[in-house]
């Protein structure tokens, strides 16, 4: 579910339960290169869990081994290391390059930034390319469900046109529609909009959440920060690692390096529901994030009876306040109703960061001043009582 | 000797938008000789692909005719169906953009034999060793069955090329097929081109905003603002030209 650095002991229970619902599982994948410079490891252990009808966005800097990820995924190059298991198979394990090919053309649909239409064949006879490829569907109904995709994009209009009488946000819409010829449960897109405005990258988005809620998987690598907001998830890969998801959700700003250190250093821990996290006046010596439940932090009235002054959800952070400025606990924090999982990081190394990352400082900064305000209101309302 | 293989004779096209009619084309005459490396010259919005497509018959003309010379015959293409003209198109002339690349997940020598298998022109065996050919011609045999994605842009555009000469055209028409690569790959591209003009005897249009190509042709055409300004044999020195 959440990509991680560490590798976690599974064992073959859990596996099996997993499989049923994991529409991409990456299992400690490395991918070396080599060239005239020496060996090049490009991605450096990468486990990574995709589950059926999620749409999820890859993102990261040029050179950051996100292109060699989805190729992985798409068994268009193979890995170093590790295993790959894409809808139940594994796609690189007794597999000969044809029987991929085969797989690929059933369960993938793939898309790319620079649109590979066959320009001396029509919008339609393109789309129908795949079916004829993979011989699926009957001959005679392929034309019809070419059609049917045109239109599902708003091209029937252009179906008999050639792509070089289209505009590239139509080539694109079509180059999607050919996509799902064969009604693949999987939908593959590197930099899907980076050619075109941003009316036409709108749209495709649109399509590609539609296709989501008729239960599509889709993962999409882009650079665009607006796209990664519409989607489920956000993976951000770094020098050939993947950032922890609770990490980037909850420190957004910081530098993809950062956010990997941090992602190295952090310690898991899961509170039972109600348990304490930080007492009161106690000294606070770790920055916490939410990964997955609810946190309370709670005061105490006049006459010693909690009340909850703020609830934090996943991607929120707590502790930053005494790490900040010093001092006690100014209040009790605890799990919520459920059991709760955080990451810590430790005081130094979170404020070594967070002197080299100045807009996270700010951005922190702002977080501790309402939080601070949210408190004196209370404490006010409280010794009013 | 030359011959004309197409002659365009007063080719308008005009777009209706809802911003009112706009004529990308006026009046547009030109032949195109067998054998010859024709370049087609002009700004971004000068003209030039709608030019093109009216060349293979991709576009609708609005008035004028395009007339080939096949099999000592005159066909007004523009007068033909729609399949008969794509027929026509499959079996004489090859196309490459700057942006039509291959289909990923098919090898290099997959992605040549695609037209072979969809034309029906060559048997099986006969569109591999044709392709397998092409990919010689290219220099590109060794990676022959590799994935588009693991070729350099250069090499590409080669593949793709070669995948326009599949079917044995006698005729490649090229829009800015060197738009996106640097100049040494462009240059090997023209050197690809000129031994298609020089041994094989085809005849090739090509279209191109980059006024320092003009040398590369055999003969070159201006085009502005919808009309063709100049139609010299080579010309080598780019700074005589006059414009009207």
């Amino acid at each position: 579910m959440t990509a991680r650095q560490s590798k976690p002991v599974i064992d073959s229970v859990q596996l099996a339960e997993s499989n049923t619902q994991a529409m991409i599982e990456l299992r400690s994948v490395v991918k070396k290169f080599s060239n005239a410079a020496g060996e090049f490891t490009v991605l450096k252990g990468v486990d990574l869990t995709i589950k059926s009808g999620e749409f999820v966005s890859i993102v990261g800097k040029s050179g950051s081994g996100k292109s060699t990820l989805l190729n992985m995924v798409t068994g268009i190059d193979h890995p170093t290391e590790g295993n790959v298991v894409v809808h139940g198979t594994d796609i690189y394990t007794g597999v000969t390059e044809s029987q991929r090919s085969r797989w690929r053309g059933k369960n993938l649909g793939i898309v790319f930034q620079f649109f590979q239409l066959l320009p001396m064949l029509t919008l339609l006879e393109n789309v129908m390319l795949p079916m004829d490829y993979v011989d699926m569907y009957d001959f005679d109904e392929r034309p019809a469900r070419a059609m049917d995709l045109l239109k599902l994009v708003g091209l029937e209009k252009f179906a008999n046109k050639l792509p070089v009488l289209v505009s590239t946000g139509q080539q694109q819409l079509a180059a999607i529609a050919r996509a799902m010829a064969c009604d693949p449960p999987l939908l593959v897109a590197d930099e899907p909009t980076g050619n075109l405005d941003s009316r036409s990258a709108d749209t495709i988005i649109e399509l590609f959440q539609g296709f989501v809620s008729q239960g599509k998987t889709i993962v999409m690598v882009t650079h665009d920060p607006s796209l990664t907001s519409r989607t489920h998830r956000n993976i951000i890969i770094s020098d050939g690692e993947l950032i922890d998801e609770t990490v980037s959700k909850s420190l957004p700003q910081l530098r993809h390096r950062h956010m990997l250190e941090f992602t190295k250093i952090v310690h898991e821990k899961i509170y039972q529901p109600h348990a304490t996290i930080i007492s009161r006046n106690e000294s606070v010596d770790y920055f916490f994030m939410i990964r997955k439940g609810e946190v309370d932090v709670v005061l105490q009235d006049k006459k010693k009876k909690d009340y909850v002054l703020s609830r934090l959800q996943a991607g929120e952070f707590f502790g930053e306040i005494e790490l900040l400025r010093g001092g006690k606990s100014i209040a009790n924090v605890r799990a919520g109703e459920h059991p709760v999982e955080v990451l810590s990081v430790p005081r130094q190394e979170f404020l070594r960061v967070i002197n080299e990352s100045p807009i996270t400082a700010d951005a922190i900064g702002r977080i501790v001043q309402k939080r601070l305000e949210e408190k004196k209101i209370a404490d006010q309302r409280t010794a009013g009582r | 000797m030359t011959s004309s293989i197409i002659e365009l004779r007063n080719v308008s096209k005009t777009y209706s938008t809802a911003a009112g009619d706009f004529t990308a084309l006026i009046n547009v005459s030109m032949d195109i000789n067998a054998g010859e490396f024709l370049g087609i010259i002009g700004k971004s919005g000068a003209g030039k692909s709608t030019l093109l497509n009216m060349i293979n018959g991709v576009d609708q003309l609005t008035s004028g005719e395009v007339i080939v010379h096949a099999d000592n015959e005159k066909l007004s293409i523009h007068n033909l169906s729609e399949d008969a003209r794509a027929l026509w198109r499959g079996r004489k002339m090859g196309v490459v953009y700057q942006s039509f690349q291959l289909l990923p997940m098919l090898s290099l020598i997959d992605n040549i034999t695609l037209p072979m298998d969809l034309s029906d022109n060559f048997r099986v065996r006969e569109s591999k060793e044709r392709a397998m050919q092409l990919l010689q011609l290219m220099e590109l045999e060794e990676h022959a069955n590799k994935l588009p994605a693991f070729i350099s842009g250069g090499q590409q555009q080669r593949v793709a090329i070669a995948r326009a000469l599949a079917n044995d055209p006698p005729i490649l028409v090229a829009d800015e097929p060197t738009g996106s690569l640097d100049s040494i790959t462009a240059d090997h591209i023209f050197e690809v081109f000129e031994h298609l003009v020089h041994e094989q005897g085809k005849t090739i249009v090509m279209v191109t905003h980059d006024v320092s190509l003009v040398n590369r042709f055999s003969r070159s055409l201006t085009i502005a603002d919808g009309e063709l300004l100049s139609d010299a044999e080579p010309v080598s020195k780019p700074g005589k030209r006059r414009k009207k």
